[in-house]
């Protein structure tokens, strides 16, 4: 079993004060939690007040959450009182791993894992939408390429300060044969819609990214590739906005597929799958490595709601980043998610499937793995 | 009276846009973004509101916003 409803929050709880009555608030929490709010210097490990926020950040022990909760209930300046959760979107780390046995002088392991290099499939007259934190547009591999952009972040262009939104366009849809080898994308051919819904630091919210979706879908884009999501302690009910939104997506023809999370430290913890991805109607792309175990980083079908459907390659993945770097090595579900997004692309041009039949095929051709279908759903994507 | 606001989404019944924004706003909401294709309205509405949203007619969900926050390389 699995106790990561424990793990996902800090201990702490995130308190909602009357934004005009912060210090009362405060006063209340101190009553509570056992701290004085007039002590002159409040140890920030204990109390943390956000006055421009009306939030506060209190330690407590765990069985004072009634009492908080009772606070919050009361009329008075203590509103709203929810566990402190740690949200982030599934990030990158940059790979330690040493490449595994895999000849990486052509193409990268993962295009090997996945197919693509025996497929005769290039992408060529399907749109892929990658929304992330936007794209090197200064890169000299995508030279030629037809690539739309739209930024969704108010003060930023697409120019993609950050990496991580080059990086899945390039596993996604990058080159096979860039100047320097090896060769790290799919769908070469494919049209790309590079929309980004996360800033250069990083960060986004569902606004955005619900826009990006929309602008997707508007465009014809047969599959969305998103290396995105929060984390969620277990059993956490999804969204069911983004699981309107998703069927909706998928009865006009978009697919939308997503990283599952980063959240396991296996073999101790198998988290839960995050969101969006937990939606059932959004695809969750699980990681592995070269040779072809789970990613310990991978979360899992840790509950009955959110559900693994097929797994990438997601360890020491090579492809394009951000200048001056131009390259880099990085792991994640993040990683996974545009192989699987790749994979479909190649399969809606080969078979002209789109949404739903879309799905079907991603998943009923995956490679199946001597792996729970906890960690990897249905299988290694495979390429037509 | 509390100021607090709060960002959120709405999912609206197919075929209930634009008219269903009108009464949004009338239950407080600051409308952001309509996003036709999806069904679906963003924007910032008063924590307290937020119940009012969710009697409007046409509406399906209000849920609040996540953020997600990448750390650095």
């Amino acid at each position: 079993m699995t106790e990561p409803a424990e793990v996902e929050t800090t201990g702490r709880f995130l308190v909602l004060l009357q934004q005009d009555a912060v210090e009362e608030g405060v006063a209340e929490l101190g009553a509570i939690a056992g701290f004085d709010p007039n002590s002159g210097d409040l140890d920030p490990n204990t109390v943390q007040v956000f006055p421009q926020l009306g939030v506060a950040v209190v330690s407590a022990d765990p069985n004072l959450l009634a009492e908080l909760n009772g606070a919050a209930e009361r009329p008075g300046p203590v509103l709203i009182v929810e566990p402190e959760r740690v949200v982030h979107l599934f990030d990158a780390a940059p790979a330690e791993d040493p490449v595994g046995q895999a000849d990486e002088s052509v193409l990268t392991w993962g295009l090997q894992a996945v197919g693509a290099d025996v497929s005769t499939a290039t992408g060529k007259g399907v749109r892929i939408a990658v929304l992330d934190t936007g794209f090197e547009q200064n890169h000299p591999d995508f030279a030629g390429r037809t690539i739309t952009t739209k930024s969704f972040i108010a003060g930023e262009d697409v120019q993609d300060g950050h990496g991580h939104g080059t990086h899945c366009i390039g596993t996604s849809a990058g080159p096979r044969k860039p100047a320097t080898a090896p060769g790290y994308g799919i769908a070469y051919e494919a049209e790309i819609y590079a929309g980004k819904v996360l800033s250069n630091a990083g960060s986004g919210s569902d606004g955005g990214i619900l826009a990006g979706i929309d602008w997707a879908v508007s465009n014809g884009c047969a599959v969305i590739s998103m290396s995105l999501g929060a984390d969620v302690p277990v059993n956490t009910p999804y969204s069911q906005i983004y699981e309107t939104v998703a069927q909706r997506a998928m009865a006009k023809g978009t697919l939308i597929i997503a990283a599952a999370g980063n959240a396991s430290s296996r073999p101790a913890k198998i988290a839960p799958v995050g969101h969006p991805a937990r939606c059932p109607s959004i695809i969750a792309v699980a990681a592995i490595d070269v040779n072809r175990a789970i990613a310990f980083f991978s979360s899992g079908s840790a509950d009955r709601i959110g559900q693994v459907d097929v797994a990438g390659p997601g360890v020491d993945v090579y492809s394009s980043f951000k200048l001056p770097e131009k390259y880099a090595r990085l792991r994640g579900t993040s990683m996974a998610t545009p192989h699987a997004a790749g994979v479909a692309v190649l399969i809606a041009e080969k078979t002209g499937a789109r949404g739903f039949e879309l799905w079907a095929r991603l998943a009923l051709s995956a490679l199946r793995l001597q792996l729970p279908s906890t960690d990897v759903g249905g299988g290694l994507v495979q390429a037509p | 009276m509390t100021t607090s606001v709060d960002q959120v989404m709405v999912s609206v019944k197919e075929g209930s846009l634009p008219k269903v924004l009108d009464y949004l706003r009338e239950a407080g909401l600051v409308v952001d973004t309509v996003l036709e294709a999806l069904g679906v309205v963003t924007g910032t509405v008063e924590v307290r509101a937020i119940p009012s949203l969710l009697s409007v007619p046409g509406v399906l969900d209000v849920e609040r916003q996540w953020r997600v926050q990448l750390p650095p390389y």
